[in-house]
C-alpha cells in the first residue's frame, strides 16, 4: 500500500495524462497542440472581452451545479437538469413577453416563474418518488427527453411560447424575442461585458454554501444523504425532505434556463435545442466538485472557458468538437483519482464474504415447527 | 490420535498493526476427529480459520495439508486442497431454491436434476433432511445452515471448519448439528474444526480441544480429560468461579441448579406476568435492585402487528417495560427482533396496536417520534441507523437534535464542540477530538459515541439490541455496567439479544420472542443462584413450548 501513489500525485498524473492524450489526438487529426491551446486561451481569457464572456457563460453552469449538489447531498441522483432548465426557460419565456409592468419587475418575475417551471418538472419526479418510491434517476432522465418535444409543441403554438409576430421571417418554430428591458443588465469591467447573472449565480452559490454547511437544514440534508435510516430515526423523514430538495434542485436549473434567456449567450428567443447542454455540463461540474459548492465555482469557470475557448478553434483548423473530447478527458482525469481511492479502500477494507455484517437475522425465517 | 494430520499449522503469525491476532500458532487437525477451537472474542480463532480458508494471508509460518506445505492464497485454492468452511453468517439467496443456492457459482451448464439429486444424496448421507425445491427464504435458521453445510460438503472436503455455527440456532438445533458433525467424522473420516467460545458445546461435541488466548494456543487436550473449570481457566487466563458468577454466564456454562419462577406454584401468578391481550400484572417481585417504582410501564407495546411483504413479523406482540428494570428479550435471530427494534427507532409503522411511553401514545413510523418521546436506542448494527460514519464525532453526538429547531437556524458550532468534549471525557471516548470523523474511531469507541448520545438525552426508555456484538471483553463489561446504571437511575431498559448468556447475565426479567410474539416471561429468582430455567427458555425460543398459563 505505502509504495503506491498518493492522492495529489494521482491528480497530477491523471490530468497530465489527459493533456498529453488530448495533444496526441489533436496531432493525429492534423492540428498543432500548441495552436489549439493558444486558441482555447485566446477564446476564453486573452482576447478582448473574452473573460467577461466566460464569466457570463459560467453563471447558468454554476446555478445548475448548485442545485445538483444539493440533490446529491440529500442522496438523490437528479440527472434531469437539462430538461428542468429547458422547462424553466419555457416558463420564463412565456411570462417575459406577456407580463406588463416595469422591466426589472418583469425580469424578477420571469426568473421566479422559471424557477417554478424547473421545480415543477423536477416535481413530477419528486412526486413519483414520494408516492411510489420511483427512482428519481430514471424519472428525471426520462422527463428530460419528454421536455424536448414539449418545447417543439409549445413553439408551434402562438398561445403558448411560439412567436406571436407572424410577420417575421423564420418565425416558425421559434420563440418570441425577450424585450430588452426585461433582460439582465451587463456590467462593464475593463472592456468586458459581464452579465449580472454571474453575480446572481455566485450569490446563490454562497447562500447554498451557508445553508448546506451552517444550518440545521444542511445537516438534515447531509444525514439524509449519508444514512437515510439514521435520518428517519432522528426526525428527518426521507420522502418529504428528499422530494423538497429534488424540487429545489429543479428550481435552480429553471433559473439557469431563464438566465440563458434574459442575459446569457444562448440567444434572446427560444428555439430547438435551446438548453445547449448547459444542464448536462452543469451536472458534470457538480460531479467534479464532489458535492462542494465552493469547488463548483472554479470548476464552472473551467467548463465555461472550454465553451468560450472552443469558438476560437476554427482558426486552427481543428474541429470544434475537439473541445468536447478534451472536456470528456478532463472529466475522466478528475474523477480517476477518486475512483482509484475508492477501489483501494474497498479492497483494503474487504471483509470475508460471509462473516462481515452481523444482522438481527433481517431475512431469516422464523424458527418453529421444525422436526426435532 | 495417531496417524498424520490432515492439516498442520506451524508457527502461523498474523499481525494487524500492533495487534498480534495469531502468535506462532501450532495446530493439527486429524481425520476422524472433531477438534474444538475454544477462545474468547478476539483470541485469534477467526483469523486462524480465515488463514486456513485463504481469506487472510499469514505473515509468518506455514500450513501443511497432508504433509505437504501449501500456500493457500484464496478460498478456491483451499477448496482444491479439500478445505471447506461453514461460515457463521449465511451467504444464501433468499429468492432462490435450495438446489439453486447449492450450485450457485458453478461454471458450465446447469444440470437441474443432478443438482437436486446431489442435495438429496448429501442430505441422506448426513441426515440433513432438506427439500431441494424449497425456497430458501422460507426456511428456518437451522435449515438454512443445512443448506450452507450441503454447499460445503458437496465438494467432499476432507477438512471442514465450522465457525461459531450455533450462534443462530436453538439449543435443540445445535444438538442436531452436532449429530451431523459426528456422522462426518465417524463415517467419512473427515477432519472437523469446531470454532466456538461456548464451553458447553465444546465439551459436548468435540474429541480434542485447543484453547486460544491472545493469539496463542495456551492449552490442548483430549476433551474427555477436560472439564469446564479447567477450560474456562485456560481460556481467560485466570481461575474462575463457575457457579452463579457473571463469568459463568458469559462463558455459556449452565449452573446445575436453576430455578424457574414460572413453575413455582407459590409464586406463579405474582411473579409471572401473563401474556396475550389481557392486562399483565404489574410486577410485584422482591428482586432488590430492579424493583419497579411505578405501576404504569415506562414503555408499553400493545398488540403490535407489523406485516412486511405479506409476512407477519410482529404478531400481536405485547410487552411492558417498567422504569428501573432490565427486560431481556431472548430468542433466535429472525423472530421479529429486527422489526421490534425498527418499530422503536421510528423506522417502521405499526399495522395495528400501539406504543406508549409513560402512558402517552407515540405515533409509530413518524420520523423521530420515538426518540422525541424518550426512547433511546442502541441499534445492533450501529452503522445501520445509529451513527453516520462520514460525519464528525461532535455531529454524531448531536444527531438526536437533528429534527428539532428551525430548519434555517444556524448551528452553533462552538456549543456543539463544547458538548462533544464533555461527552468524550465522560464516556472516555478515545478519538483525536470532536472534529474527528467517526469512521476514524475503533468499533468500541463508535459504540461509546452512540451510547453517550443516547444516554445524554435523559431518556425514559433505553433499548439495546445486541449491544455487545463484536466488542472485546472490556467493552462488553463497560456496556453491561452502563445498562445496569441506566436501570438503577430509573430508566426502563429493554435488552434484545440472541446471546442467551448476555441476557441471563444482565436481565431482571426475561421474555422470549418467537415468530413475532412474546412467548414467555421469567423473572430472576431471588434464590442465591439467581438464574433462569435455561432448558425451558431454549424450548420457548424454538417455539416448542409456550408459557404455562398461556396454552
Amino acid at each position: 500500500m505505502n509504495d503506491r501513489l498518493t492522492v495529489p500525485a494521482l491528480y497530477v498524473a491523471s490530468i497530465g495524462g489527459a493533456i498529453v492524450l488530448s495533444a496526441l489526438l489533436v496531432s493525429v487529426t492534423g492540428g498543432s497542440a500548441f495552436a489549439v491551446f493558444d486558441a482555447l486561451v485566446d477564446g476564453s481569457l486573452r482576447s478582448p472581452g473574452a473573460w467577461g464572456l466566460t464569466v457570463t457563460t459560467m453563471a447558468p453552469l454554476l446555478l445548475v451545479a448548485t442545485g445538483a449538489i444539493a440533490a446529491t447531498r440529500a442522496g438523490l441522483v437528479n440527472i434531469g437538469q437539462e430538461g428542468q432548465l429547458l422547462v424553466g426557460a419555457c416558463f420564463g419565456a412565456y411570462l417575459a413577453v406577456r407580463l406588463p409592468g416595469p422591466g426589472p419587475l418583469v425580469l424578477v418575475a420571469t426568473l421566479l416563474f422559471a424557477a417554478v417551471g424547473g421545480g415543477l418538472w423536477a416535481g413530477i419526479a419528486a412526486l413519483l418518488k414520494a408516492w411510489r418510491n420511483v427512482p428519481e434517476v430514471l424519472t428525471t432522465l426520462i422527463l428530460t427527453f419528454v421536455s424536448f418535444p414539449l418545447l417543439t409543441f409549445g413553439l408551434r403554438r402562438r398561445s403558448l411560447i411560439g412567436d406571436r409576430d407572424t410577420t417575421r421571417v423564420n418565425h416558425i418554430n421559434s420563440g418570441e424575442q425577450i424585450p430588452f428591458d426585461t433582460r439582465l443588465p451587463d456590467l462593464r469591467i475593463a472592456g468586458n461585458q459581464i452579465d449580472s447573472a454571474a453575480i446572481l449565480a455566485v450569490t446563490v452559490a454562497a447562500v447554498a454554501i451557508y445553508v448546506l454547511e451552517r444550518t440545521r437544514l444542511g445537516a438534515r440534508i447531509d444525514v439524509l444523504g449519508l444514512n437515510p435510516r439514521a435520518a428517519q430515526r432522528f426526525g428527518v423523514p426521507q420522502r418529504p425532505v428528499a422530494a423538497g430538495v429534488l424540487v429545489a434542485s429543479g428550481c435552480f436549473a429553471g433559473v439557469a434556463g431563464a438566465v440563458l434567456l434574459t442575459g446569457g449567450t444562448a440567444g434572446d428567443r427560444l428555439s430547438f435545442g435551446y438548453s445547449g447542454n448547459y444542464g448536462w455540463d452543469g451536472l458534470l461540474v457538480a460531479l467534479l466538485a464532489r458535492n462542494r459548492v465552493l469547488v463548483a465555482i472554479p470548476m464552472a469557470f473551467v467548463f465555461a472557458a472550454l465553451r468560450t475557448g472552443s469558438s476560437f478553434l476554427a482558426t486552427t483548423g481543428v474541429d470544434r468538437k475537439m473541445t468536447d473530447v478534451v472536456q470528456a478527458l478532463l472529466v475522466l482525469a478528475l474523477l480517476l483519482p477518486a475512483a482509484i481511492e475508492y477501489v483501494r479502500r474497498a479492497r483494503g477494507g474487504r471483509q470475508p464474504v460471509a462473516a462481515d455484517r452481523p444482522g438481527l437475522g433481517r431475512r431469516l425465517a422464523p424458527v418453529g415447527g421444525e422436526v426435532v | 490420535m495417531a496417524g498424520g494430520a490432515a492439516v498442520s499449522v506451524r508457527g502461523i503469525t498474523k499481525r494487524y498493526g500492533d495487534v498480534v491476532a495469531c502468535d506462532h500458532i501450532d495446530l493439527d487437525l486429524r481425520g476422524g476427529e472433531i477438534h474444538g477451537i475454544l477462545g474468547e472474542n478476539g483470541a485469534g480463532k477467526s483469523t486462524l480459520m480465515k488463514i486456513l480458508i485463504g481469506l487472510v494471508g499469514p505473515d509468518e509460518g506455514r500450513v501443511e495439508v497432508n504433509g505437504r506445505a501449501e500456500s493457500i492464497t484464496d478460498p478456491q485454492r483451499a477448496a482444491a486442497l479439500g478445505i471447506g468452511m461453514v461460515h457463521q453468517h449465511f451467504s444464501l439467496v433468499d429468492e432462490l431454491l435450495v438446489w439453486e443456492n447449492v450450485v450457485l457459482g458453478e461454471r458450465g451448464r446447469l444440470d437441474r436434476s443432478a443438482a437436486r439429486s446431489l442435495v438429496t444424496t448429501i442430505g441422506d448421507r448426513y441426515g440433513l433432511g432438506l427439500d431441494p425445491d424449497a425456497l430458501v427464504g422460507d426456511l428456518t435458521a437451522g435449515l438454512r445452515q443445512r443448506v450452507e453445510i450441503v454447499k460445503c460438503l458437496r465438494r467432499d472436503p476432507a477438512i471442514v471448519i465450522f465457525d461459531e455455527p450455533t450462534s443462530v440456532l436453538t439449543p435443540q438445533e445445535s444438538e442436531q448439528l452436532f449429530a451431523v458433525l459426528r456422522i462426518a467424522v465417524r463415517d467419512e473420516d473427515k477432519a472437523v474444526a469446531l470454532v466456538s467460545h461456548k464451553l458447553d458445546e465444546i465439551l459436548a461435541a468435540t474429541d480434542v480441544v485447543s484453547i486460544l488466548r491472545r493469539g496463542r494456543v495456551v492449552d490442548s487436550m483430549v476433551t474427555s480429560a477436560a472439564d469446564a473449570r479447567s477450560l474456562a481457566q485456560a481460556m481467560v487466563g485466570r481461575p474462575v468461579s463457575l457457579r452463579g458468577s457473571a463469568m459463568t454466564l458469559a462463558l455459556g456454562i449452565i449452573p446445575d441448579t436453576v430455578s424457574d419462577t414460572t413453575s413455582d406454584p407459590g409464586r406463579g401468578t405474582a411473579g409471572h406476568s401473563g401474556i396475550g391481550p389481557d392486562e399483565p400484572d404489574p410486577p410485584t417481585t422482591t428482586t432488590s435492585s430492579a424493583a419497579p417504582t411505578t405501576v404504569r410501564p415506562a414503555l408499553r407495546i400493545g398488540n403490535a402487528v407489523i406485516t412486511r411483504r405479506g409476512r407477519v413479523t410482529l404478531d400481536h406482540l405485547t410487552l411492558d417495560v417498567y422504569a428501573g428494570e432490565i427486560v431481556g428479550v431472548a430468542g433466535v435471530e429472525g423472530n421479529g427482533q429486527a422489526d421490534l427494534v425498527d418499530l422503536l427507532s421510528s423506522l417502521v409503522a405499526l399495522d395495528d396496536g400501539l406504543v406508549e411511553v409513560d402512558g402517552v401514545e407515540v405515533v409509530s413510523g413518524r420520523a423521530g417520534a420515538m426518540g422525541a418521546a424518550g426512547i433511546a436506542l442502541i441499534p445492533e448494527d450501529r452503522h445501520d441507523s445509529g451513527c453516520v460514519l462520514e460525519l464528525s464525532v461532535a455531529e454524531n453526538l448531536e444527531l438526536s437534535d437533528l429534527g428539532r429547531g428551525r430548519a434555517f437556524g444556524r448551528i452553533d458550532r462552538a456549543a456543539r464542540c463544547h458538548h462533544a468534549e464533555r461527552l468524550i471525557a465522560e464516556y472516555a471516548i478515545s478519538c483525536t477530538g470532536p472534529d474527528a470523523p467517526l469512521a476514524s474511531l475503533s468499533g468500541g469507541n463508535q459504540q461509546r459515541v452512540v451510547l453517550a448520545r443516547e444516554l445524554s438525552g435523559h431518556p425514559r426508555v433505553l433499548v439495546a439490541a445486541q449491544p455487545t456484538r463484536g466488542l472485546d471483553v472490556g467493552a462488553i463489561e463497560f456496556m453491561g455496567q452502563r445498562l445496569r446504571t441506566a436501570a438503577d437511575n430509573g430508566i426502563a431498559v429493554l435488552l434484545i439479544s440472541s446471546e442467551l448468556e448476555e441476557i441471563l447475565h444482565l436481565a431482571d426479567r426475561v421474555v422470549v420472542i418467537h415468530a413475532g410474539r412474546i412467548r414467555g416471561d421469567m423473572r430472576r429468582a431471588p434464590a442465591p443462584e439467581a438464574a433462569f430455567d435455561i432448558d425451558r427458555l431454549g424450548l420457548m425460543m424454538g417455539g416448542v413450548v409456550e408459557a404455562p398459563e398461556h396454552v
